[in-house]
């Protein structure tokens, strides 16, 4: 739910809330107003007859007089004073039909040592009437004074929002790996000032720690070489010298394997790096049927040694911008792949049509999930000697390119579906 | 021949020239740019390997102070960096050659007497080897002047072979002359032996020497020994 919508659902609720209880709250007290007021002119009224019939000794018709229901009936003896003022239902001549009516009924009134009983009726319904135009005028005044309100509200904290919005819009924008710093906006709201400084500190914080330990990496990686390379030419001559028996050859043999590894290693993680910090920035158009089928080409033997089949289906010539060096990597690392992870006799596949191009080998299923694939250091334990990172490299580079890589297996096929737009 | 030698790190630049000076090269070395500058002005080499990063200077500079001499001199780059516009740059302002660090010794040496069999012989630069001779312009390979027909990394094999002969070549370094250093193929010692395999047969089939030897564990060794 949007933030504006939130607030202003809230804001509804509250008001329809607080307005049902006021209005009850309204309601009620404008009845008692009015039935205190009724009960007065009753009581007055009835006081009137009283006089009345104090003044003249007779019982005059009060019908006339207040042109509404007035009952006096003369009792023999005087009565204990007593009366009371409630509601009552009657019915009701002018509209035909029962209504609600206000009735005074007092007993006792001696008057002249009569006793008498005074009972007025006067109807309800003026008032009810009365009140509910009240009422209705009122919530008439309210809904659109509500209305007006979450109106106002609504665009007033649109207005007040709008540098919130744009601080998440860049927020979104920013990528910690590029060197554009997060775009801070001026506005002239204190929180979001205060919001902005936040996070200007904090992304120049991650941006400053995330470049230190790319650059540790880089330098870690760099470094590494020069001892490699004096482990690696020491070792080959030491492998020079005569008189060398098996078991020694065999000590600097492994000695020498795992010397290769980590120089493999240490290369793939370098050229990682520098694919991260863009260090390949010039590009040209690329044939990448062309470099298909040279890097096949380049495998030849290898292919044909394990007796597997390459089968073509260049439907569309693809072309994309890239850098030489790193298309080259690209499609060596799959093609080899493809090789790799191969069965003996297995098949090849490789299928460029528009909008994609697709490598597909047979091979054995995969023991790890297939989004794992990507990541550095993953890999079947089929081959323990491999290093781990050609995936890893050709997800760096395709990311660079905007490339998606989908991984697929079905019928025995482990597929990459490599699509650009 | 003379080589010259600029590395500054002193143990990778000794283990160099060990394995040259076994090539009967007379390999000097310099460890900054200001006494490589000395020695490329006073004497004369047949090759030069640079180090790119040298602690007082660019070997790229080195070399173009070196072609400005109009110098006929080979020149390799190794570099720890990688970079691809090194390499663009390096070779544009004339060296021959680029290697990335850490690299084979056999690798190196191969490259080093391509290089000086380039340029030394103007042309006829046929490698011989007893009943072995190799034309590489033609990529042509006679057996007692018979031509066999090579594959291109059989073809290879045999002339890296013959760069560093009666050297142990460890299958790794085989493997990245082969296939590059890209060839991150666990089981590629498969194919390494399939090749010498049929190098060796298509040798002895013409009636030359059976040269390569196993080292067990460890790769090849080419020797008439």
């Amino acid at each position: 739910m949007k933030l504006l919508t939130r607030t202003s659902l809230s804001y509804i609720g509250v008001s329809f809330v607080v307005f049902i209880i006021s209005a009850l709250i309204f309601y009620n007290l404008l009845h008692q107003i009015f039935k205190h007021q009724l009960d007065e002119t009753l009581n007055e009224e009835k006081l009137l007859i009283e006089q009345t019939i104090n003044y003249s000794d007779s019982v005059p018709d009060f019908r006339l007089v207040f042109g509404h229901m007035i009952d006096v009936t003369i009792l023999n003896a005087p009565q204990v004073k007593t009366g009371h003022i409630r509601d009552t239902l009657m019915y009701d001549n002018e509209l035909g039909a029962f209504a609600s009516f206000r009735h005074l009924f007092a007993e006792n009134t001696s008057i002249r040592n009569k006793g008498y009983t005074i009972n007025i009726y006067k109807p309800l319904r003026d008032t009810e009437k009365l009140i509910a135009e009240i009422v209705i005028s009122l919530v008439l005044v309210f809904v659109s004074l509500l209305l007006l309100l979450v109106f106002v509200n609504y665009f007033i904290t649109r207005r007040v929002w709008i540098p919130f919005y744009r601080i998440l819009n860049n927020l979104g924008r920013y990528e910690i790996n590029q060197p554009a710093p997060l775009e801070i906006q001026h506005t002239d709201i204190y929180e979001f000032n205060l919001l902005n400084q936040a996070l200007e500190k904090m992304s120049k914080k991650i941006q400053f720690d995330y470049m230190n330990l790319k650059e540790f990496n880089e330098n870690a990686a760099h470094e590494l070489q020069t001892p490699l390379a004096i482990i690696k030419s020491k070792l080959e001559l030491l492998v020079q010298k005569e008189n060398l028996d098996d078991d020694q050859l065999r000590l600097i043999g492994a000695a020498f394997e795992a010397t290769a590894r980590m120089s493999k290693l240490n290369q793939g993680l370098l050229l990682i790096s520098k694919i991260e910090n863009n260090q390949f920035i010039q590009t040209e158009e690329i044939n990448i049927a062309g470099l298909i089928d040279g890097t096949l080409e380049h495998f030849e033997e290898i292919i044909g040694h394990r007796g597997i089949t390459v089968s073509k289906n260049y439907q569309y010539p693809v072309h994309l911008k890239m850098n030489p060096a790193l298309a080259e990597i690209f499609i060596t690392n799959l093609v080899s792949n493809a090789i790799k992870h191969n069965v003996n006799n297995g098949h090849i596949a490789v299928t460029l049509q528009p909008g994609s191009f697709i490598i597909a080998n047979t091979g054995h299923v995969l023991k790890i999930d297939p989004l794992e694939l990507f990541k550095r250091f993953r890999k079947s334990d089929n081959n323990p000697d491999s290093v781990g990172l050609g995936l890893a490299i050709v997800q760096k580079i395709a990311t660079l390119y905007r490339l998606k890589i989908d991984y697929l297996h079905h019928d025995g096929y482990h597929t990459l579906n490599i699509s650009f737009s | 021949m003379k080589i010259l030698l600029i590395e500054d790190e002193t143990e990778l630049s000794g283990s160099i020239s060990e394995y040259l000076q076994k090539e009967n090269y007379l390999c000097e070395t310099a460890t900054t740019y200001e006494y490589a500058i000395e020695k490329i002005n006073l004497y004369q080499y047949d090759c030069i390997v640079v180090d790119i990063n040298l602690p007082d200077g660019s070997g790229l500079e080195l070399i173009r102070a070196l072609k400005e001499q109009k110098s006929e001199t080979g020149i390799i780059i190794i570099s720890a960096r990688n970079s691809l516009d090194d390499k663009i740059t390096g070779l544009e302002i004339g060296a021959d050659d680029y290697l990335t660090k850490p690299f084979h010794l056999p690798e190196l040496n191969a490259r080093i007497k391509s290089i000086i069999r380039r340029r030394s012989f103007g042309g006829s630069n046929e490698i011989i080897y007893n009943d072995l001779s190799i034309l590489p312009d033609k990529m042509e390979v006679m057996v007692l002047g018979e031509p066999i027909t090579l594959t291109k990394k059989e073809y290879d094999l045999l002339v890296f072979f013959l760069a560093n002969k009666d050297r142990v070549l460890t299958r790794e370094a085989i493997a990245e002359h082969l296939w590059g250093d890209e060839m991150d193929l666990a089981d590629s010692f498969d194919f390494i032996y399939t090749h010498i395999k049929n190098l060796r047969k298509k040798i002895i089939e013409k009636g030359g020497a059976d040269y390569i030897r196993t080292i067990y564990g460890m790769g090849y060794k080419f020797t008439d020994q």
